[in-house]
């Protein structure tokens, strides 16, 4: 079992093809970033691995190996088991992908039974994210809480099982830059006190350059550059990774 | 001077504008006199159609119109009219016998579907026509035919052509007419009548008849005074116009039209056989009968308006009532004791058959009928005083109309009818047991008792009398088993309630239609 | 605003339960030598064309209608429940199939059902049977006016960021539904059910209005509006209004209690 994560999947909308070969290893603890454009796929990507894209109404063709177990032949319930478990998933836009109506303490719960039949104190897993845990903020509904402790509030859901990989999907796009700051370094933190592998998936290059071990390029549909972010920086060998490189803001300060 | 002062009266008249104006409550469907088939029409033809002859609707006695004079000939088999000379259509053409056989014929034609061709006829055949000279023309049928004069009073003289907006014979023609909006009749210049002093009529230069569905509205229009007459008033509206305009509003007393329950006595799969027995014996609708306060339906469903009916013929049908008979008088011991005799007894308030039954039935009535349904709750409250619970249901006319006629899936219904004529034949097809309308069994292939055979044999026997006296001798007979058996409960007779603009003179209302309208060029404004 | 409706409501309730207690006369008997009285003492608010008092008359359609309409309106909400949920079912026909049967129902004329209903039902049928069947019917054929929303509903649910957030967390169809959707549907319910109480209320006044409503001597808020049809008679005998201000101030009361399907979504 040398990988978390390994991979090689095509994905289609009826006859549209929108991922071709796709394939990438993640070795654990490893952070990779997946950047690409929006319609680059990314999203996709990211539902074709956890086998939910026929949800929207998407066909995945390939493997899937998660710790060594093929992914795609297993049951829908195999599946179930999986997700939340082994494979934690952090969507973007809190307030969207919060059930609004429910407590805090009411998806913490719901969250930790899917996979466990005791009930669970969650003061542990609030605070490594940063989250209050008194009683005041568990009653609390999703729809009132920030935005900030909305993504923090998914990444602790993510979190919950000890899963060997995160599939953070532009975790930090509904943030403003201090919280995005704030995010990406309890990313870094959860990978270095867990040893948790995570695919990060961002268009947002420089931000997420900084903790991650290796850079994937996805353009229409396929990987064009893969390498350590500092390889890709310096010596971008795709024209599309060039042109993402160049269009990065550079800080020019007045004399 | 003296010229002067013999025509003031002119000028003064000629300053008031003899336009008469009311409403009817729909578009007439033809203005073809031979085609008739709804009021509107009816009403059109009546004003614009010259007849022959014109029944009197004060003294009922038929006058002569177009022909001077008529004779009824051969024991009552044919008629002959004599025609006024130099008749003419409302557009100046001659109008003479030819003119008559033409319009007979084509009334006669069964192509034409003419329901008047329908009166003319006896039976399938049609009568003879003989036209002896321009001015002279005879009918002739293989039998005597009833009533043989007065069925000209509904036969239109039709003009030679039919337009669009035919000429007239009558006293008006149609001029106008605006679909959904009015239809505008002018006086015939060419109109024979002239009154005492030689003044042609009609004396009205035009009548408009405005389209109004709605009765309210037309009440209101009347109120403000945008029409001068309303030909049929109910109770509340007569109540509500006396309190503003008392001098406009006229009760002409009882009209034909009479309300009544009756008992469903067919063998029907639904009416279980115990119930069917109260239904068919007359000593239980007797009783139901003497139970109800005739006088309180008048007073409280019809503010007074209305008087108990003795019945199928009204009161205010002088001639052919029977005189002899009085409406009902409330008698609930009698009532009671009547059904005594018959195996009922009271335990309580629960009237219960020999077969201990409680006595209970529903009463069917038509649903948005006001009147009806109050008369219903009414029925249902007198008849507790008997032990009798009456349910009373509403229902929409159609599925009324299939419980009472097709599925008889009924105990017993409250209606009335609308009479249209004075004429004891109206009604036939409810009295004969093989009629369709024999309200309380329909269509009978035998009569089921006596009594029906005899109101059969009754019936047909008066319809084929030729002799008005023997005739009325029959009806008067048929009047007197009806209240024998009481298999229609008669209970009143609406009064005949109408408005008339008091400017509008010379007016003679009748109960009989067209009511204020029946002698139109008489009418005129002062 | 809240407050005061309530109380009003609530009011309006127990006089209507209260009925048997406080109507001073039976609502069926007939003063025949009073009929059409104004008000005086013994009759508060005068009597009807047949000598029926009115007050008595209209705390027993009270009782009618605030027992009834909301039995109905529960009714509707159920059946609609129990046929939008097929909309979760993940195929496309069985979507369009039940929109297009919402779509029917919300377009029968089913004014014809009553009419037929009338005509099944035994003429001997009691009056307290057939309006209780009334009310049920009208239950029934309402289905679609919540159906709809509650379809709606879940179809948007179906896309909802959190479905897949709950998916992707390895929740069980049955506790996504009963966790997660399920307090979505239940405000939509209470929302929709406070919708159908009013309407109900007055289908049961058109009802009656056609004749077709709550069968005589028994009263109901319709069959008492149905003396309200001459505006002069009206202006003449105030009074008679009663019957039509309780129903306005009970709208009104219902209407300040709902909140807007805006806040509810």
């Amino acid at each position: 079992m040398s990988s978390v994560l390994d991979f090689r999947i095509s994905a289609s909308y009826g006859t549209t093809e929108v991922l071709h070969q796709v394939a990438a290893t993640i070795a654990p603890g490893e952070i990779v970033s997946l950047v690409g454009l929006s319609g680059s796929g990314k999203s996709t990507l990211a539902l074709a691995l956890l086998r939910l894209l026929r949800y929207r109404g998407g066909v995945v063709t390939g493997n899937i190996r998660l710790e060594g177990t093929e992914l795609t032949t297993l049951s829908e319930s195999g599946m179930r088991a999986i997700r939340g478990r082994r494979i934690g998933y952090v969507p973007q836009s809190p307030g969207l992908s919060l059930n609004s109506r429910l407590r805090v303490e009411t998806l913490l719960d719901e969250t930790w039974r899917a996979h466990a039949s005791r009930s669970a104190n969650h003061r542990g897993l609030l605070e490594s994210v940063q989250l209050p845990a008194d009683t005041a903020f568990l009653r609390k509904r999703a729809g009132e809480l920030s935005t900030g402790q909305g993504q923090r509030l998914l990444i602790a859901l993510a979190l919950m099982h000890g899963p060997a990989l995160l599939l953070a999907d532009e975790p930090t796009s509904a943030l403003d830059a201090i919280a995005q700051a704030g995010v990406l370094q309890l990313f870094g933190r959860i990978n270095r006190e867990r040893g948790t592998a995570i695919l990060f998936i961002s268009h947002d290059l420089l931000s997420v350059a900084g903790i991650s071990h290796r850079v994937d390029i996805l353009h229409e549909g396929r990987l064009v550059e893969s390498g350590s972010p500092a390889a890709v920086f310096r010596t971008p060998q795709h024209p599309f990774t060039r042109q993402l490189v160049a269009a990065m803001p550079r800080l020019t300060l007045p004399d | 001077m003296k010229h002067i002062l013999l025509l003031l009266p002119l000028v003064l008249s000629a300053a008031v504008p003899q336009q008469l104006r009311f409403a009817i409550n729909g578009d007439p469907k033809m203005f073809d006199v031979l085609m008739v088939a709804e009021s509107n029409s009816e009403t059109i033809r009546y004003l614009t159609a010259g007849v022959l002859l014109r029944v009197n609707r004060t003294t009922d006695v038929p006058q002569p119109e177009l022909a001077e004079s008529f004779q009824v000939k051969e024991g009552g088999r044919a008629i002959t009219f004599k025609l006024r000379p130099n008749l003419q259509f409302s557009d100046g053409t001659p109008l003479t016998a030819a003119d008559v056989e033409r319009t007979l014929r084509r009334a006669l034609d069964p192509k034409s579907g003419s329901p008047t061709g329908d009166t003319l006829r006896a039976g399938d055949t049609a009568p003879e026509i003989l036209v002896a000279n321009p001015r002279e023309i005879t009918l002739r049928y293989k039998a005597p035919k009833p009533g043989i004069d007065r069925l000209f009073d509904s036969v239109g003289i039709a003009p030679p052509v039919q337009t669009k907006l035919p000429p007239s014979s009558g006293a008006f023609f149609v001029a106008e007419y605006q679909p959904g909006t009015f239809v505008l009749l002018r006086r015939n210049s060419h109109y024979f009548k002239r009154d005492a002093k030689g003044v042609q009529l009609p004396y009205l230069d035009s009548i408009r008849l405005d389209i109004q569905a709605n009765a309210d509205i037309a009440l209101t229009r009347y109120q403000r005074g945008e029409f001068h007459l309303i030909n049929k008033l109910d109770a509340d509206s007569f109540d509500r116009l006396q309190k503003t305009q008392n001098n406009s509003v006229r009760s002409l007393g009882p009209s034909l039209d009479p309300e009544f329950i009756w008992f469903n006595q067919a063998p029907a799969k639904t009416l279980p056989e115990w119930k069917r027995a109260w239904f068919t014996s007359a000593a239980f609708r007797h009783a139901v009968s003497s139970a109800i306060r005739r006088e309180d339906m008048a007073r409280i469903v019809f503010k007074g308006h209305a008087h108990p009916a003795v019945g199928p013929i009204s009161t205010a049908n002088r001639f052919w009532v029977n005189a002899a008979l009085k409406p009902p008088v409330l008698d609930t011991k009698g009532g009671l004791a009547q059904l005594a005799k018959e195996g009922f007894t009271l335990r309580g308030n629960v009237l219960r058959d020999k077969g201990n039954h409680a006595v209970e039935f529903s009463l069917i009535t038509q649903a948005g009928k006001r009147p009806r349904e109050r008369m219903a709750s009414l029925v249902a409250d007198d008849l507790k005083a008997l032990g009798i619970k009456v349910n009373v249901v509403t229902l929409d006319f159609g599925s009324l109309l299939d419980r009472i006629s097709k599925s008889l899936d009924y105990e017993a219904a409250l209606l009335g009818f609308e009479n249209v004529d004075a004429d004891p034949s109206e009604e036939m097809n409810v009295w004969l047991s093989s009629g369709a309308q024999h309200a309380w069994w329909p269509a009978q292939k035998t009569p089921a008792t006596a009594w029906e055979a005899r109101i059969d044999k009754l019936e047909l026997a008066q319809a084929a009398e030729g002799v008005r006296a023997n005739r009325k001798n029959l009806v008067d007979e048929f009047q007197k088993i009806v209240r024998e058996e009481e298999p229609i409960i008669y209970l009143l007779n609406p009064d005949y309630l109408v408005a008339v603009s008091p400017s509008l003179k010379g007016v003679q209302p009748v109960v009989v239609p067209p009511q204020i309208l029946w002698n139109a060029e008489w009418l005129r404004f002062e | 605003m809240t407050r005061p409706a309530t109380i009003l409501l609530a009011l309006v309730v127990v006089l209507g339960l209260a009925a048997p207690w406080l109507a001073p006369n039976p609502y069926d008997h007939q003063f025949r030598d009073m009929a059409s009285a104004s008000p005086q003492p013994g009759f508060p608010m005068g009597t009807d064309d047949l000598g029926r008092d009115r007050l008595s008359r209209l705390l027993y359609a009270t009782r009618v209608s605030v027992l009834l309409a909301p039995s109905a309106a529960t009714i509707s909400v159920l059946l609609a429940l129990l046929f939008s949920a097929l909309a979760a079912l993940p195929s496309r026909l069985v979507a369009w199939t039940l929109s297009l049967a919402n779509g029917i129902f919300l377009s029968l004329p089913w004014i014809f059902l009553f009419i037929i209903l009338r005509s099944k039902l035994s003429l001997n049928t009691d009056p307290l049977v057939s309006v209780t069947l009334t009310f049920a019917l009208m239950g029934v054929a309402g289905w679609a006016i919540p159906g709809r929303a509650f379809t709606a509903s879940i179809v948007e649910m179906k896309d909802a960021g959190w479905l897949l957030q709950a998916r992707a967390a390895g929740l069980r169809p049955w506790r996504i539904a009963t966790a997660h959707a399920w307090p979505h549907l239940w405000s939509l319910a209470l929302v929709q059910f406070r919708i159908l109480i009013p309407a109900y209320v007055l289908s049961e006044a058109s009802l009656g209005l056609l004749g077709l409503g709550v069968a005589d001597p028994m009263p109901s808020w319709g069959n008492l509006l149905r003396d309200l049809q001459h505006p002069d008679v009206v202006q003449a005998n105030p009074w008679t209004l009663a019957p039509l201000a309780l129903l306005v101030l009970v709208m009104i009361c219902l209407e300040s209690l709902t909140p807007s399907r805006k806040a509810a979504l």
